[in-house]
């Protein structure tokens, strides 16, 4: 018997879906100006925002198929677990791109990304934990990208670079909440912790529509 | 990422020559190479690249030369601009 979906359900599958899209734009363009400008940087931030997307579109599905069911039969545990996994590895992959892209930038080609060997096989010691895990490494590599953005924003800004910025912070900071809420299992705070995600992507989508607009000087 | 750098630069520089030929109209090779601080021998490769890729176009008048943009090099400028917006935006520089 299917339950009627739950406010909080619907609030976050529109979040996701709307962060999703902001993520797919940034990726697209930072792809087009990477064709022009030829940046390891903008790579693993366009192949970083792409998974993000995909991994934002994941979550968004599974918050559907949990809100509408409540999870009741056993192929849909099975298909949310297997879709809350998928979400979170490519959400850890897609910040460990954007972080080992900013890494190379600041320290050359030295930088090995030794992490993702050990994020898999964590895996296997069960969902819960790997969620724990994976939103404690997401906020350590977004910690480090906007530690990493700090140091490398040029003297010569454009009018909306702060934008980019306060989204990273956002992001950075939504995944504290969320991993707050996984440890406490708070349902509440994991709607915030959405929240404030879209608030960081929300912010990436004024500075990707703003620096679309800029005329010639 | 050394690689990186040097294609970098190369579209630095050949940036500042298209804004420098922008900002004089009919630009002097002289104007030009005051403007964007180069070499004379590294000067005529990039217009010759520039040429060649039609985002500039020269004008000969008896022993004058001058160099104005093409209409796909204003609109390299405006693309390049936006590129640039971007760029910057996550801390880097083209």
């Amino acid at each position: 018997m299917i339950s009627p979906m739950p406010y909080s359900a619907l609030v976050t599958f529109f979040l996701n879906l709307l962060s999703a899209f902001v993520a797919l734009l940034t990726s697209y363009y930072a792809y087009k100006v990477n064709r022009l400008v030829s940046n390891s940087v903008l790579r693993a931030i366009s192949i970083g925002f792409m998974l993000l997307g995909l991994g934002l579109l994941v979550d968004a599905g599974t918050s559907i198929i949990s809100g509408r069911t409540l999870v009741e039969s056993f192929s849909d545990k099975v298909l949310t677990l297997f879709a809350s996994a998928t979400y979170l590895t490519l959400q850890m992959i897609a910040y460990l791109v954007i972080a080992v892209g900013y890494a190379r930038a600041a320290y050359g080609g030295r930088i090995r990304p030794a992490m993702p060997v050990a994020l898999a096989g964590s895996a296997l010691v069960g969902l819960y934990s790997y969620s724990v895990l994976s939103y404690l490494v997401a906020f350590v590599l977004l910690a480090f990208v906007v530690f990493q953005g700090m140091l490398l924003r040029s003297g010569e800004k454009s009018r909306m670079s702060g934008m980019v910025l306060l989204g990273f912070i956002l992001i950075l900071a939504a995944h504290f909440i969320l991993l707050v809420s996984v440890l406490l299992l708070g349902a509440d705070l994991f709607l915030i912790g959405t929240m404030v995600q879209f608030l960081g992507f929300l912010s990436l989508l004024v500075f990707v529509i703003g620096s679309e607009v800029v005329g010639p000087g | 990422m050394a690689q990186g750098e040097k294609q970098r630069s190369v579209l630095r520089i050949s940036l500042d020559i298209l804004n420098a030929v922008r900002d004089e109209g009919d630009a002097k090779p002289t104007h030009i190479l005051y403007k964007a601080n180069l070499s004379h021998e590294r000067l005529v490769k990039y217009l010759d690249d520039l040429t060649t890729k039609g985002l500039i176009e020269m004008q000969q008048d008896g022993e004058n030369r001058t160099y104005r943009l093409t209409p796909k090099g204003v609109s390299f400028i405006i693309e390049m601009r936006r590129a640039e917006s971007f760029v910057q935006g996550f801390g880097l520089n083209i």
